[in-house]
């Protein structure tokens, strides 16, 4: 299956992967050490879908804890279920909530948070279908290509 | 099946991002929100069942609260997240057309220990993308054995 599949970069490995299934929901899929018992890889699910987990393993990668909590991309989730909940969820295992679940005009009820290394996500419930004429109705001057 | 996580890419150029990353990867563009200045607000490319989100540094700042966001070329080619795109056929080849449009090579096709042939790759503005494409299907014992490592499907204790 084509597809993309992010990989998120943490200090503490290990710690994120328990916050990720605490707050998220996200179960362990594959987890990898080496002899010495150190972390290698890890990929958690939601439903079928995969994500990786990783440790600052090149140079090219570092956690958002070492930048001041800039990030250069963040993950959004699509929820089957209540994002409200999802959110309360998240909220109670630490996560600190950058926006609180709202209904945006383009037809989803999203929330958005930060978690314990710094790394934003957003995550979001489909509440309404909103056809590309209603969305331009609602937010005059965007002009929107390949709507459907 | 359409993935619930959507990797959402930040970039000083976003216009430029899109067409590099249609020409180098193979990516199409499948949804463009600009604003009265012709400003990337939003835009989501597609690729197989794969879907991404591209934007610009700060650019999505109301949507977003108060996130940093911010291109690897405005952080000395660091990033906080990569992305492995899944490929049924032709990686060699993929990576050879990505290489010709500029795409910086970090590590060639080689086939893992896990059954995949994978490339690295650095797009214009220093995101890293891990192509793989599976080989062979592999048992954890299998991978185990030809790597030395533990592989476990559980939280460690």
């Amino acid at each position: 299956m084509a597809g993309f599949q992010p990989s998120v970069i943490y200090q503490d490995p290990k710690a994120a992967m328990r916050w990720l299934q605490d707050a998220f929901g996200l179960e362990v899929v594959i987890y990898i050490e080496d002899a010495a018992g150190g972390f290698v890889h890890c990929q958690m699910r939601l439903g079928e879908a995969l994500i990786s987990v990783g440790e600052e393993w090149a140079e090219e990668f570092k956690s958002p804890l070492q930048l001041g909590g800039k990030n250069t991309q963040l993950t959004s989730i699509t929820l089957d279920g209540d994002v409200d909940a999802h959110c309360e969820r998240a909220r109670a295992a630490g996560a600190v909530i950058v926006a609180e679940p709202e209904t945006q005009f383009y037809g989803d009820r999203t929330y958005r948070c930060r978690d314990l290394e710094g790394h934003h996500w957003s995550v979001s419930q489909s509440v309404e279908d909103v056809s590309r004429e209603q969305a331009l109705d609602r937010v005059p001057g965007l002009k929107i290509t390949g709507w459907v | 099946m359409v993935s619930p996580f959507t990797p959402c890419v930040f970039y000083r150029d976003p216009m430029a991002a899109l067409r590099w990353l249609e020409a180098a990867f193979g990516f199409e563009t499948s949804l463009l929100v600009t604003d009265d200045s012709g400003r990337v607000g939003h835009a989501e490319m597609s690729f197989g069942e794969g879907r991404i989100g591209v934007g610009e540094e700060w650019g999505a700042e109301g949507l977003l609260g108060p996130a940093k966001m911010r291109s690897p070329a405005s952080l000395d080619c660091v990033g906080t997240q990569f992305i492995r795109v899944a490929l049924e056929r032709g990686i060699d080849d993929h990576c050879a057309k990505a290489e010709a449009a500029g795409a910086r090579i970090t590590q060639r096709p080689a086939d893992q220990f896990y059954g995949a042939r994978v490339y690295r790759a650095l797009d214009l503005e220093g995101h890293v993308w891990c192509f793989d494409q599976p080989i062979e299907d592999l048992s954890l014992a299998d991978m185990e054995k030809a790597s030395g490592l533990t592989i476990t499907e559980r939280l460690p204790a």
